[in-house]
């Protein structure tokens, strides 16, 4: 018996407020409870002493999550071997990795990746800065902030890549209108995710460097940007992926080199393998890049809980 | 803030703080209304006050954090506050957020004895997400005493942590006053905190101080809670508060229930 179970049968009384009673109610007052017995509830018994049981592994644990995707490759081999997949449609995975691996050989792969690379980075290069600036300037000051959000706002839902068709007549068809587009891709979650995090610091910590002492200057280094970091890096990590999608639509203007290139040519000559190896080319570069940011992530917020 | 004038009609007394007609009004309702404050340097002043009193408005008009407050304020240059919540920058380390703000070219050697004199010394490299509540508060603590305040201001700083964690504070704060004598405001509504720390005791009731009681001069130090002059003072104190103290309601237990429970545990 609990010391609750004094206090069954009798329910708390409900006090009206007092004429002078402050805005809080008054708490009830615990009548004391009445001489009735109380009746013996019927008790179940608990199972205990379970512990965990170890699940046979079939499979080393690393190994598990890779299960379902080498069950996926393994029916794709199947089913083109079989001839359930004509090899113009789409290639078996052994054949794709036959192709690519000549591709590596011919020499063909690898400038082609590395021109696509380099466009990717140019693209974050200069896009990343750009729209960095520009939500510093709308989050850390009154004037930029009528200035530049409300354009970027209005701006953002333009797509992008029915930009295309003005920048080429502003920009010709070579190397600039393809990284340019990249840029204005990479610009907006950039600006948006830093500009967000800027204007939602902790107000708290706002007030704690205020009663600290410490200087307007100090307050955006210490706190206010340390504090808009995690905001950034997840608008970088929009930002890569973008940047690799718009690629490969900006590759296909006017290509004369870079993945883009080889996958123009391989539809003209029904090369759907060699297709294939380049969309997962471009596959493996995004997340590469990826990776690469979560790393800078994991370095640059360790101090994150849960990390 | 600004320091006292020269042309002074007030006593020379020294004092840590004067503060005279506060009043603050939030759109209709006139939270504070006229409150007149001395405190002198070293005092242990605590405030308590129902929820909504408006304690909390008062200590914050004196840290500078709300300049729409009406009245005269005078408070010392060098003052140091601490809130409910701790306030540590998860981005920097424990001794980077102790020293934060702090002027000087020695500021980590008095930020790792600050960090010493709350037991914190091995954490000073340490991120703030590994401290518990009562670490935490303790280097929030560390980070207000670093500076060497004149008046420390704290707004119900022990409010978020547990009862054990909170009678730990309680020595720890009593300890670092006697030893670096700031002036101190505590806001709280925990009358027995009140009483175990504070020189005097202020209690807030609808904008003005109701009840000013020292306590230093009647109740000398150590306070034991076994002492009557403890339960006279707290029954004192929740009397103006307004609630009753629990001393008086009595629990009446039905004695057959007792003897039934005694047969089924024996």
């Amino acid at each position: 018996m609990t010391a609750v179970d004094r206090y069954v049968g009798t329910k708390p009384a409900p006090v009206a407020s007092s004429p002078d009673a402050t805005t809080e109610t008054a708490l009830p007052v615990v009548p004391t409870p009445s001489a009735a017995p109380v009746a013996q509830p019927t008790l179940v018994k608990l199972p205990t002493g379970q512990h965990d049981q170890k699940r046979r592994r079939w499979v080393p644990r690393g190994a598990e999550r890779f299960l379902g995707v080498v069950l996926l490759f393994a029916i794709w081999e199947i089913a083109a071997q079989v001839g359930w997949l004509s090899p113009q449609t789409l290639a078996a995975p052994s054949k794709v990795v036959n192709v690519g691996w000549h591709m590596i050989e011919d020499g063909k792969l690898g400038p082609a990746l590395w021109a696509s690379f380099t466009r990717v980075l140019w693209g974050l290069g200069i896009g990343i800065p750009i729209a960095t600036a520009l939500a510093l300037a709308a989050g850390l000051t009154r004037v930029g902030d009528d200035l530049i959000d409300r354009n970027v706002q209005m701006l953002r839902f333009v797509p992008v890549i029915g930009l295309q068709s003005v920048l080429i007549l502003w920009l010709g068809i070579g190397e600039t209108v393809k990284i340019t587009l990249i840029v204005i891709g990479v610009a907006f979650p950039v600006y948006v995710n830093t500009y967000t995090a800027i204007r939602q610091i902790n107000p708290g910590h706002l007030e704690l460097a205020r009663v600290v002492g410490l200087s307007k200057f100090a307050q955006i280094r210490k706190v206010i940007l340390p504090g808009a970091m995690p905001g950034f890096l997840v608008g970088v990590r929009l930002a890569t992926a973008i940047a690799w999608l718009i690629l490969v639509f900006a590759e296909q203007i006017n290509a004369t080199n870079g993945l883009g290139y080889l996958i123009i040519q391989a539809q003209t000559f029904f090369l759907s393998d060699v297709i294939i190896v380049c969309l997962l080319v471009y596959a493996v570069l995004g997340l590469l890049t990826d990776t690469f940011v979560r790393a800078l992530e994991n370095r640059v917020l360790r101090w994150q809980p849960g990390r | 803030m600004a320091t006292r004038p020269v042309s002074d009609p007030f006593p020379t007394e020294a004092l840590a703080v004067r503060a005279r007609g506060v009043t603050r009004t939030f759109g209709d309702r006139q939270v504070l209304r006229g409150i007149d404050l001395d405190i002198r340097p070293g005092e242990f002043v605590a405030l308590l006050g129902r929820s909504g009193s408006g304690k909390s408005t008062f200590l914050r008009a004196l840290a500078a954090l709300d300049t729409e407050v009406s009245g005269e304020i005078f408070v010392p240059e060098r003052r140091a506050v601490g809130f409910q919540d701790p306030r540590l920058m998860p981005w920097a380390r424990v001794l980077d957020n102790v020293v934060l703000g702090l002027q000087g070219s020695d500021g980590k050697a008095r930020g790792l004895q600050a960090l010493d004199e709350v037991g914190l010394a091995d954490h000073a490299r340490d991120w703030p997400k590994t401290l518990s509540g009562g670490e935490a508060q303790r280097a929030a603590l560390a980070r207000a005493l670093v500076r060497e305040p004149a008046l420390l201001l704290l707004d119900e700083p022990f409010g978020a942590l547990d009862a054990l964690t909170r009678i730990r504070m309680h020595r720890l704060v009593a300890e670092l006053c006697a030893r670096h004598h700031p002036a101190v405001l505590l806001v709280t509504h925990d009358v027995d905190e009140a009483v175990v720390l504070a020189d005097r005791v202020l209690v807030l009731t609808d904008g003005v101080i109701s009840l000013d009681r020292p306590i230093a001069s009647t109740f000398p130090r150590p306070r034991l809670r076994s002492d009557p002059r403890f339960a006279a003072l707290r029954s004192e104190l929740l009397a103006e508060l307004g609630v009753e103290d629990d001393a008086t309601i009595t629990i009446e237990v039905d004695p057959e229930f007792d003897s039934q429970t005694k047969e089924s545990t024996s």
